[in-house]
């Protein structure tokens, strides 16, 4: 729906996949940092356009998991979490480290505004649904299901 | 992806998966031919399957016409589980606990309101924070307050002025689920939740007015205080963030237990714990806790829209006699006294998209309503109508107390604003007489009509099998979309 092509417009960094109840998204990156931040642009993009934030305010964010795959749930639900409690959404994501449990990010982006961001679907959590991440061809994959 | 479970019929209404493998029990599902295909169309019979093997199950795992896929459990799942063996499970309940339906009558009748209704909305837009990323600006919560608020549900509203007393007497547990421990609520859900008690959110939440359509049974609708073309008013919303975050935070807890306590799953998104242990006992707390909080979110959007109609009609509360007709929840599991095989036994009844449906005389039903059932409500989509029903015996025996909750989607949302694309929803819904109003284009166009099945297919099975009685159609004529 809301396609956003990779710097170099080879492939996208995400793409939406058809669900009847909620919404799937596929996500791609070079290396699983950026699959991991690609898939932060995906939820944003979800809740609202993502070139209209700005980058006025700074959220650092270190988080610990069992494993890769509930990391990347915990860290879109990280998001969802701070959006809910002061309205901040990201626009450009850096995870600075990354192993298969711990996750160090630096997001910038401000706090949405109705007034100069649209408003898109209200997103309830990221889910372990169909949750993979794998990689083929050199390209980090994932596909995340995301509760409206 | 279709589903590839055997599926036998039973009678018009009633449709079988045979027990086989590791099912400890067998699948029920309500249903009707013509609506088959919608139900076998994604992987929700198989979820009901999956349901079954479920240690501690007690009678058939169960879905209601409006089934649909959902995480772990079906959506319009209902099961139910004995507190000895039995388990309780976040994917049972859903992200949304407490998600729920509250049914406003008026003295109004339609050609009162039908003038105003553009003005109406709008007021009602002002004064109920709704879409994405609603919160309150002039009512921020402290932690002791919110938890407060999860200890006792409506309950705390009305203390507060949100409402009155006598709408205790026509909610659910009268608006506060007894057992809930906000100190098994995480400071994450807390703060998610502190800024958003009384605001409507997004996706499917709506006020919606409407008139009441057609009557089917006069004697049930009198006693509800609903005649024909009579303005109500529907309220449908949920716990938010703060319910989000307890589904999310407990799947983690449970993922672990399930490990601990041996309990196989045919499916990680089942993962659940022992109704006695530790990790099930706080996850029924916090789950309850989330309830009430709903419970008091619905009880303050009621406080708004009352104000909303002051202030647009120009008339006091007696004038528009604004009565709370009832509250259901339908994402909730609950403790309940049922009789099996003749014995009285408590169990554990998960209602995922189910609502609960007791007959005339039944102890938890309100004094109001004990010699016509409990109420039951049912909202459509934005474009139809919705339906008023009430509980049976026939529904406490077969499906412990349960039947529909909604139409249920048939389209994903990307589907919908492909269909919605190039039209304008609102402009058509505005010339079949429907004021729609939504915080962003793109939540009207995901919830158009098309996107979800008929709910009177739906009610009409659920009517048909006995498990639910029809009582009022109700028309929208002015939707307030989160």
């Amino acid at each position: 729906m809301h396609p956003d092509v990779s710097p170099r417009g080879r492939r996208p960094k995400y793409r939406q996949l058809p669900h009847t109840a909620d919404l799937g998204w596929r996500i791609w990156g070079d290396s699983l940092p950026e699959l991991f931040e690609n898939a932060a642009a995906a939820l944003v993009s979800t809740l609202t356009d993502r070139r209209r934030l700005r980058l006025s305010e700074t959220r650092e964010i270190s988080l610990e998991s069992v494993d890769r795959e509930s990391l990347l749930v915990d860290w879109l639900n990280y998001l969802l979490y701070l959006f809910d409690v002061d309205g901040f959404l990201g626009r450009d994501f850096r995870v600075a480290s990354l192993t298969s449990r711990r996750l160090r990010a630096r997001v910038r982006g401000e706090r949405f505004d109705p007034a100069r961001h649209p408003e898109r679907t209200g997103v309830k959590a990221a889910t372990y649904h169909q949750l993979k991440i794998g990689r083929e061809e050199g390209v980090w994959q994932a596909t995340v299901i995301i509760d409206l | 992806m279709a589903s590839s479970v055997t599926l036998r019929q039973i009678d018009d209404y009633r449709w079988e998966i045979p027990r086989e493998g590791k099912m400890r029990t067998r699948g029920l599902i309500f249903c009707s031919r013509e609506m088959l295909p919608d139900v076998q169309g994604d992987q929700s019979l198989q979820q009901v399957a999956n349901v079954a093997t479920l240690p501690g199950i007690v009678g058939p795992s169960m879905a209601m016409p409006d089934i649909h896929w959902g995480y772990g459990f079906a959506i319009g799942g209902v099961a139910a589980f004995n507190l000895d063996e039995g388990i309780i499970s976040p994917g049972g309940v859903g992200y949304d606990i407490n998600c729920g339906v509250r049914l406003l009558r008026t003295k109004l009748h339609r050609d009162q309101v039908q003038p105003r209704m553009e003005e109406l909305v709008n007021i009602l837009f002002g004064n109920i924070p709704s879409g994405v990323g609603s919160r309150r600006k002039d009512l921020k919560l402290s932690m002791p307050t919110l938890k407060q608020v999860m200890k006792y549900g409506s309950n705390w509203a009305v203390k507060n002025g949100y409402g009155h007393e006598s709408d205790l007497d026509h909610i659910e547990a009268r608006g506060t689920i007894e057992g809930a421990d906000p100190d098994m609520v995480s400071q994450f859900a807390m703060d998610r939740g502190k800024d958003q008690l009384g605001t409507l959110g997004s996706g499917n939440h709506f006020v919606e007015v409407g008139q009441v359509l057609e009557i089917y049974d006069k004697k049930i609708a009198a006693a509800l205080g609903l005649f024909k073309d009579q303005v109500t008013v529907i309220v449908h919303t949920g716990s938010r963030g703060l319910g989000h975050q307890v589904c999310d935070d407990y799947i983690k807890v449970m993922l672990k237990a399930s490990a601990k306590y041996g309990i196989e799953l045919p499916d990680r998104q089942l993962c659940c714990a022992p109704l006695g242990s530790p990790e099930g006992r706080q996850y029924l707390a916090a789950m309850s806790a989330a309830a009430n909080f709903a419970f008091a979110n619905r009880q303050m959007v009621t406080h708004w829209v009352r104000e909303s109609f002051e202030q647009v009609f120009q008339m006091g509360p007696r004038d528009l006699g604004m009565e709370l007709v009832y509250d259901v929840a339908h994402n909730i599991a609950k403790i309940e006294t049922h009789t099996v095989d003749g014995k009285s036994q408590k169990l554990c009844i998960h209602r995922k998209g189910a609502t609960r449906a007791f007959p005339p005389g039944h102890p938890e039903v309100p004094e109001a309503y004990r010699e016509t059932g409990q109420p039951v409500l049912i909202p459509g989509d934005m474009g139809r109508y919705s339906f008023v029903l009430v509980g049976t015996q026939q529904a406490l025996t077969e499906t412990f107390g349960s039947t529909c909750h909604g139409a249920g989607r048939r389209m994903s949302r990307h589907a919908a604003l492909k269909v919605a694309k190039g039209r304008s929803i609102v402009r058509e819904l505005a010339e079949r007489g429907i004021i729609v109003r939504g915080a962003g284009r793109g939540t009207i166009d995901e919830e158009i009509s098309e996107a979800y099945k008929d709910v009177q297919g739906v009610v009409d099975i659920c009517h048909g099998a006995g498990i639910a009685k029809k009582v009022a159609k109700l028309k929208p004529m002015g939707v307030m979309k989160g």
